[in-house]
C-alpha cells in the first residue's frame, strides 16, 4: 500500500471528532458481549482496540457504527450517533468484516457501489484502489482474492471518502510485513493530521509499533485505557536484600507488587519516591530501583489474565 | 437526492453480478421452449386451435404469472445473498436510516424485476411470433394486447421482485428466502383455495392473468391493487424486521 494524503473529494471539513462509549452495554441473550464500557478516543492519535477473542471489540465498534443497537448508553462520534451525523460516510470510514464482499463482484464494482452512494467521483475508486495497491486486481472477482487482498479493499472502502475518522476491526490480518508496514505509516500519518483512528487487534506487536493510545476490553468491560507509554512504563521494578520484608511495607502503602526474578519486585501504585521511602522505612537494602518497562505482550496478559480470573465482576481499572 | 443515489447504488449491486445474466438465460430458456410449444405442440386432436384465436395466442404469450415468480426469486436471492455476504453492512453504514435504505432496495428490486419481466414477456411474444411463421396461422394479438401482456409481466415482475426482496430481508438467508418465495407464490394461494373459495380470484397467477387481459376474475384495477398488496404485505414487514434487529 502506498502512503498517500490525498485531497478530500468532499471539500474542506472540521477534522476533529472525538468518539466517546459512554457506559454502552449490549446483551445478547441474556448475555453481556459488552458491559457497561466507557472510553474516549481522542482525534489526532491512534487508538489500538485491544482484547482476547470475545472480549467486545467488534460489538462495540459495530454500536458505534450504528449497526448494532446499545442495550444501554450511547456511542457518539464527535457528538452525535453514527446514524445522526450529517454525512456519515464522508465523516467515519469503516471495516469491520474482513470478508464482507460479494464474491462475484468485482473489487472495483464494490468500490463503485459505495461510491454511488455516497455521491463520490468513480475517479476517487482508482485513487484509493492505487493507494491500497489493489489496481491490478481490481476487475477481479473478489472471491478469488487473498484475504490480505481482502483487507486492502476493506481498507479502500474506508478510505473512499476520505473520512476524518477511521475505526478499523482486525486490518492487519492476512497483511504481509509490507503491507503491514505501511498500514502503519498511512494510519499513523492520517492521525499526525489530526485524523481520529480506531484500531481493534489481537497482533500486539503491530499494536505496539502502531498506537498510541491502547483501551483494552476482556470479557465485555474496560480492563484499561491510556497512553502506551504510560501503560507500558506503569511499574517499577525493585531488587533488595529482604524483598519479602518490602512487599509486605509496600502492600501496606496500597502498591501492587508482583514477585520477578530471585529478590526482585514489580511494584505498580506507587511512585519510585515512594517505594524508595518504604524501603528505608524498613530498613531494606536496595540494589536497584527502576523504572520497569513491560512488552505491550506482558502488559496484555497480565491484564486479560486478571479479569478472567474473577470475571467482569472482578474488573480493577488500572490506575495511570 | 440522497435517496436517488442509494437507489442508484443498489441498481449498481443487482447489475455488478453475474446474477442477472442466469436469470436473463432462463428467460430466453422459456422463450425457446414457448416457441417449441407454438412450433411442434398440438391439441388432444392432433390440431394447432390452441393458436387459432388471439385470444389462444395472447393467453400463450401472457408472461406475468412467469415474471412474479421469477423476479419474486431475483428479489429474494439477491436481498438475502447481501446479508449473507455481509454487504449489507455498506448499505447501512453509507445509508445508516434503515427504513431509507431498505426502501432504496425494494426501489431497486422493483425496477430490476420490471425488467426481468418485461423482458420476458417481449421474448415470450417474439417466441410466439417466430414459432408462428413455421405454422399455418398468422399473429393475431393486436398492439393495444400486446402491450397489455407486456405492461402486465413489466408490472408482475417488479411486485414480484419487491415481494421476493421482502422476503430476503426478513429471512436473511438464500435457501430460506427461495423457499419462502416459492411458499408465498405457489404453496400457499392452492392451499387458501381450498378453504376459502372465493379466494381464487385473488392468489398470484389468477391476478397476473387477469392483468395479461387473458382473464376476468376480477376487475384489473382491483388485480393491479391485488398484485401490490401481495408485494407490499411481506416488503413492510421485512422493513419492520430490518428496523428493528441488529444489522450484523
Amino acid at each position: 500500500m502506498r502512503h498517500n494524503s490525498s485531497q478530500n473529494p468532499t471539500g474542506p471539513t472540521s477534522r476533529s471528532y472525538p468518539l466517546s462509549i459512554d457506559h454502552v452495554t449490549k446483551n445478547y441473550d441474556g448475555r453481556a458481549a459488552v458491559d457497561d464500557l466507557s472510553f474516549v478516543v481522542e482525534p489526532g492519535r491512534v487508538t489500538g482496540f485491544l482484547g482476547p477473542n470475545g472480549a467486545g471489540k467488534s460489538t462495540t465498534m459495530k454500536v458505534l457504527l450504528g449497526l448494532a443497537s446499545a442495550t444501554s448508553g450511547h456511542a457518539t462520534i464527535g457528538g452525535l450517533t453514527y446514524s445522526e451525523l450529517p454525512d456519515p460516510t464522508r465523516t467515519v470510514g469503516a471495516s469491520v468484516e474482513a470478508d464482507a464482499f460479494h464474491p462475484g463482484r468485482s473489487g472495483r464494482n464494490h468500490l463503485r457501489i459505495l461510491a454511488d452512494a455516497t455521491d463520490i467521483p468513480l475517479q476517487r475508486v482508482d485513487d484509493v484502489l492505487e493507494i491500497v495497491e489493489l489496481s491490478e486486481a481490481a476487475d477481479r472477482r473478489a472471491g478469488a482474492y487473498s484475504l490480505g487482498m481482502k483487507q486492502r479493499l476493506g481498507l479502500a472502502a474506508a478510505l473512499l471518502c476520505d473520512p476524518p475518522v477511521l475505526v478499523l476491526d482486525e486490518p492487519g490480518n492476512g497483511l504481509d510485513p509490507q503491507g503491514i508496514r505501511t498500514l502503519r505509516n498511512l494510519l499513523r500519518s492520517r492521525a499526525a493530521a489530526g485524523d481520529t483512528v480506531l484500531v481493534s487487534s489481537h497482533l500486539l506487536g503491530e499494536v505496539e509499533q502502531l498506537a498510541d493510545d491502547v483501551v483494552v476490553v476482556n470479557r465485555g468491560r474496560l480492563v484499561t485505557q491510556g497512553s502506551l507509554a504510560d501503560l507500558r512504563q506503569s511499574a517499577s521494578l525493585v531488587r533488595s536484600a529482604s524483598p519479602g520484608t518490602l512487599q509486605a511495607a509496600l502492600e501496606r502503602e496500597g502498591g501492587i507488587v508482583e514477585t520477578g526474578q530471585p529478590g526482585t519486585l514489580v511494584v505498580r501504585g506507587l511512585s519510585l519516591d515512594e517505594i524508595g521511602e518504604q524501603a528505608f522505612r524498613s530498613n531494606v537494602a536496595l540494589y536497584e530501583l527502576s523504572r520497569h518497562t513491560d512488552s505491550l505482550e506482558d502488559r496484555f496478559f497480565a491484564w486479560t489474565e486478571d479479569t478472567a480470573d474473577g470475571g467482569p465482576g472482578s474488573n480493577t481499572e488500572e490506575e495511570l | 437526492m440522497n435517496w436517488l443515489r442509494t437507489v442508484r447504488a443498489e441498481l449498481r449491486k443487482l447489475t455488478s453480478t453475474r446474477m442477472p445474466l442466469a436469470f436473463l438465460t432462463v428467460l430466453f430458456a422459456i422463450g425457446a421452449a414457448t416457441a417449441a410449444a407454438v412450433v411442434f405442440g398440438t391439441d388432444m386432436d392432433g390440431s394447432k386451435a390452441f393458436l387459432s384465436t388471439a385470444a389462444d395466442q395472447q393467453s400463450l404469450m401472457a408472461f406475468a404469472g412467469n415474471a412474479l415468480l421469477i423476479a419474486g426469486l431475483f428479489g429474494a436471492i439477491a436481498v438475502a445473498r447481501e446479508y449473507g455476504h455481509g454487504t449489507v453492512v455498506l448499505t447501512f453504514l453509507a445509508t445508516p436510516r434503515r427504513p431509507h435504505a431498505v426502501l432504496a432496495q425494494l426501489s431497486a428490486s422493483f425496477i430490476a424485476g420490471g425488467v426481468l419481466g418485461f423482458v420476458g414477456a417481449a421474448v415470450s411474444a417474439g417466441s410466439v411470433a417466430s414459432g408462428l411463421t413455421a405454422t399455418d396461422y398468422t399473429f393475431m394479438v393486436s398492439a393495444p394486447d400486446l402491450l397489455q401482456v407486456l405492461a402486465a409481466s413489466t408490472l408482475a415482475g417488479g411486485a414480484g421482485a419487491v415481494l421476493g426482496a421482502g422476503i430476503g430481508a426478513l429471512v436473511r438467508n438464500t435457501g430460506g428466502a427461495v423457499t419462502g418465495t416459492i411458499l408465498v407464490l405457489l404453496i400457499l394461494p392452492p392451499l387458501a383455495v381450498q378453504f376459502a373459495g372465493g379466494a381464487a380470484g385473488w392468489v398470484p397467477n389468477t391476478l397476473a392473468d387477469v392483468v395479461s387481459g387473458v382473464d376476468g376474475a376480477v376487475g384489473v384495477g382491483a388485480a393491479v391493487a391485488a398484485i401490490a398488496a401481495w408485494a407490499i404485505v411481506p416488503a413492510a414487514i421485512g422493513l419492520v424486521a430490518v428496523t428493528r434487529r441488529d444489522v450484523v
